[in-house]
């Protein structure tokens, strides 16, 4: 395996191959940061445009696009809370607080480190387990999903603020997640008739709106309470920081590697889960979404490691693991190659370039993340009368993009006008997000699952994996609600 | 009478008219298809960025390009509602083959699913270009062919459980029919995606997978998933021993279609010209090659518009019938 590895690396070091590279990180970065512009646009875009090369090099590119797009979304999320992909929503969530805050710096150095390690985790993981990796996701089925679902659910209990928020904004995001023809029956709910709303209410252009749009209203109606930003100094290597967040990158990696090899869930439902498990260890955890830097190392670790991961079943099996590797398997396929349970054998020297590449790849993320942000940083300088009009308009130019639908900018904005108003509620957006992201897989799972069992319940409970995966979710759920009733418990006895 | 009508002199001048009206209408058409095309060119896709149907519009584009000697053409992915925009947006436009529709047998089966409000006197085919055949996969560990499923789902009725992407899809519609036509009693399972069907194939969470076989052929090879019965009415040259439909007694012969459809006001002449134009880039060894390449070269993907439009209409018809059994 070495062998090949260094083989692998022999060819990304090709002085033309490492060019394609950088330039493939750059434009990644680019695409990354541009809320709209995914990962998945990218590489349909850049596509064509590799049919002139070979495969080894057409692919080193395609995924290097992927792996930068991944990482650069963080930067505007931070910056100006307008999550650049779907992927860093929840890096929003505390990175933007710092921002406010006045440690823009700090909270970006956070999440270039955090995502440079994450994503080396996810490398290593895919070059030394694919096979082995592969064949475990396989018994994962759908009441393995629904469990993991539910367990990213519970976490709503433990997330800060007020408890009935948390609930009112999860079931608003699951409601939303029912719009649309029912994958299973193929019944319309509420689309009323219609066409635009068959197909569901887009991730994107709600995650635009609520975050984005949301921000720029509010900047520009209410007192503007922000820190002015002099001078932003990105510091990567931070050796305190390191040590506070060094457990949650650990485990934030791990858990998304383990997610992002699951064929079908991808990313950004890592970056969700590996979110809420950190709240749920954490000690502090009204410390959280008012700038924690743990909650950006969590989702940034992890989502760079789940779109590593989400590489492993599409090159051991020819399943992809997410959107943005299902447009990879299809240009696999435009040139000619057919990944499957075989495809490591027969184009073993191809597939370690790509993991060489992806490897030097995450060391560029750190090498040229600082110049990059910086360019960014300098638009800080401008004045917010006229950034805002430019984030819109970058905001309305990607959502359209996506499904070239001017439906969905409206939706879009409509969503801007939403997330106002739920914040002056003091509303806790991350909540409806939840509920959005894990709704769809825990309800069509969960009728999947009883499909598969001709409608017999116990199957989510024989089945090992998501009998315990259930078993925690409702330990830490009893947990989260009778821990706090045992403490004023105590208060009660000790002032009485 | 009806002569005494026409010869009146009044009648005859409005005879005359008309038919000079109707002759001058034929030239302008004529014209139409000649000078054609008159303005950019839009290929809707209706289907996502990076599919089948994505990639065919886009090998498409070039060759089109070229056979009208410099046109120029967008490319414009519609994925909402299956693909029903593309489809409303090429009925709503102009008459005059500027908006081209590629679309996939999910056409008509969400049209007989009424997922679609777009039916076949608002668009007519081009012609079709490819069409992947259907087959049912198994884990061969589980059942080595058709026959012991077969014996197993007929003395397990309502177990056997059979996977394929969403309901209504060309996976769906080819188990319903399945179903309807060999009586076994199983039931489908709707997965997001062709992948996440397999996966729970080769987990032996699931007996079969009802889908087309180019985008499996590499788990054949492996060993891995095996076809056991093909929608065909002949067998397949690289798969001797897999017996089709047809011998069984059912006349299943559907596959997944790629076609290109345009408004259905479209002028005749227009009509021609264009699926003379489709003809071409098909019989060229360039797209030759690309269908080589993604395994599309099983039977022959080529039908005239006329019979497809046909065949298509034949389909709604046993389309809705078997979707609204279901429902």
């Amino acid at each position: 395996m070495l062998e090949n590895f260094l083989g692998g690396l022999a060819v990304v070091m090709q002085p033309l191959n490492l060019l394609l590279l950088t330039s493939a990180v750059f434009i990644g970065f680019i695409g990354g940061a541009l809320p709209g512009i995914s990962g998945v646009i990218l590489v349909v875009i850049l596509l064509p445009i590799t049919y002139g090369m070979d495969s080894t090099t057409a692919f080193m590119v395609l995924t290097a696009i992927y792996g930068a797009t991944v990482f650069s979304g963080l930067i505007t999320a931070i910056l100006y809370r307008a999550p650049g992909t779907p992927e860093a929503v929840m890096t929003a969530f505390d990175g933007y607080p710092m921002t406010q805050q006045g440690q823009a710096g700090k909270a970006l150095g956070i999440g270039v480190l955090s995502s440079a390690i994450g994503g080396l985790v996810g490398t290593i993981a895919l070059i030394i387990f694919t096979p082995m990796l592969a064949t475990m996701a396989l018994r994962f089925s759908s009441p393995e999903y629904f469990a993991l679902a539910v367990l990213g659910l519970t976490v709503v209990a433990s997330l800060g603020g007020r408890l009935i928020y948390g609930l009112i904004g999860a079931t608003l995001g699951l409601f939303i997640a029912t719009i649309g023809i029912d994958p299973l029956t193929g019944t319309s709910r509420y689309t009323f008739d219609n066409l635009n709303l068959m197909e569901g209410v887009g991730l994107i252009p709600m995650i635009v709106g609520l975050f984005a749009v949301s921000e720029v209203m509010k900047r520009a109606l209410d007192q503007d309470t922000h820190q002015p930003l002099k001078k932003v100094k990105v510091k990567i290597f931070d050796l305190p920081i390191l040590r506070k967040i060094g457990p949650t990158l650990t485990r934030s990696s791990l858990i998304g590697v383990i997610i992002g090899i699951l064929p079908g869930i991808g990313a950004s439902t890592a970056a969700m889960v590996s979110y809420s498990e950190t709240v749920r260890w954490s000690k502090h955890p009204e410390k959280f979404g008012k700038g924690a830097p743990e909650g950006i190392a969590a989702p940034e670790s992890a989502n760079n490691a789940a779109a590593m991961g989400a590489l492993v079943p599409l090159f051991a099996l020819g399943i992809p693991g997410s959107g943005t590797t299902a447009v990879i398997l299809g240009a696999f396929i435009m040139h000619g190659l057919q990944p499957g349970p075989m495809f490591m054998m027969t184009h073993s020297s191809l597939i370690y370039a790509v993991f060489a590449g992806l490897f030097i790849v995450n060391f560029m993320i750190l090498l040229f993340s600082k110049p990059f942000i910086t360019l960014f940083t300098k638009l800080l300088n401008v004045p917010y009368s006229a950034l805002g009009p430019i984030i819109i308009m970058c905001c309305i130019v990607g959502t359209y993009s996506v499904r070239n639908s001017m439906f969905d900018v409206w939706l879009m904005l409509g969503f801007g006008v939403l997330g106002y108003l739920l914040e002056k509620l003091k509303f806790p957006l991350v909540s409806i997000i939840l509920g959005l992201v894990l709704g769809p897989i825990a309800e069509s799972e969960l009728r999947r699952a009883l499909s598969m069992s001709q409608g017999d319940l116990s199957i989510f409970f024989t089945r090992p994996i998501s009998a315990s995966l259930l078993a925690v979710a409702a330990l830490l759920l009893a947990v989260t609600i009778v821990m706090p009733l045992i403490k004023r418990a105590r208060l009660n006895s000790a002032t009485s | 009478m009806l002569t005494k009508l026409l010869l009146t002199p009044h009648a005859l001048k409005m005879t005359t008219l008309g038919v000079a009206l109707i002759s001058t209408a034929m030239v302008a058409q004529a014209d139409e298809a000649a000078d054609y095309p008159t303005k950019p060119i839009q290929f809707l896709v209706a289907a996502g960025a990076g599919g089948g149907v994505d990639n065919f519009a886009r090998v498409v584009r070039p060759m089109f390009e070229e056979a009208l000697g410099g046109a120029r053409i967008t490319v414009i992915n519609l994925p909402s509602a299956s693909g029903a925009l593309a489809h409303q947006r090429t009925a709503n436009g102009a008459p005059d083959g500027h908006t081209l529709d590629f679309a996939s047998t999910t056409y008509v089966t969400s049209l007989a699913a009424g997922q679609n409000p777009v039916g076949l006197d608002q668009i007519t085919p081009v012609a079709r270009m490819q069409s992947d055949v259907m087959a049912l996969f198994v884990n061969p560990q589980r059942y080595p062919d058709f026959e012991s499923f077969l014996e197993y789902a007929q003395a397990n009725p309502g177990k056997v459980t059979v996977g394929g992407t969403h309901t209504a899809s060309p996976d769906h519609v080819s188990f319903l029919s399945l179903r309807d036509a060999s009586g076994l009693d199983m039931s489908f399972i709707p997965y997001d995606s062709t992948g996440n069907a397999t996966a729970n194939v080769l987990g032996n969470n699931i007996d079969a997978s009802t889908t087309s076989l180019s985008p499996l052929l590499s788990y054949i090879e492996a060993g891995q998933m095996m076809p056991i019965l093909v929608f065909s009415d002949e067998r397949l040259a690289d798969f001797p021993d897999v017996p089709t439909t047809v011998e069984y007694g059912w006349d299943l012969t559907d596959g997944n279609d790629r076609a290109v459809f345009v408004h259905a006001d479209t002028p005749a002449p227009l009509v021609q010209r264009l699926e003379e134009v489709l003809k071409g880039i098909f019989d060229s060894e360039d797209y030759q090659a690309y269908a080589e390449r993604v395994n599309l070269t099983y039977r022959d993907g080529w039908m005239a518009g006329d019979a497809y439009r046909e065949r298509l209409e034949h389909n709604y018809e046993l389309y809705s019938r078997l979707l609204s059994n279901e429902q």
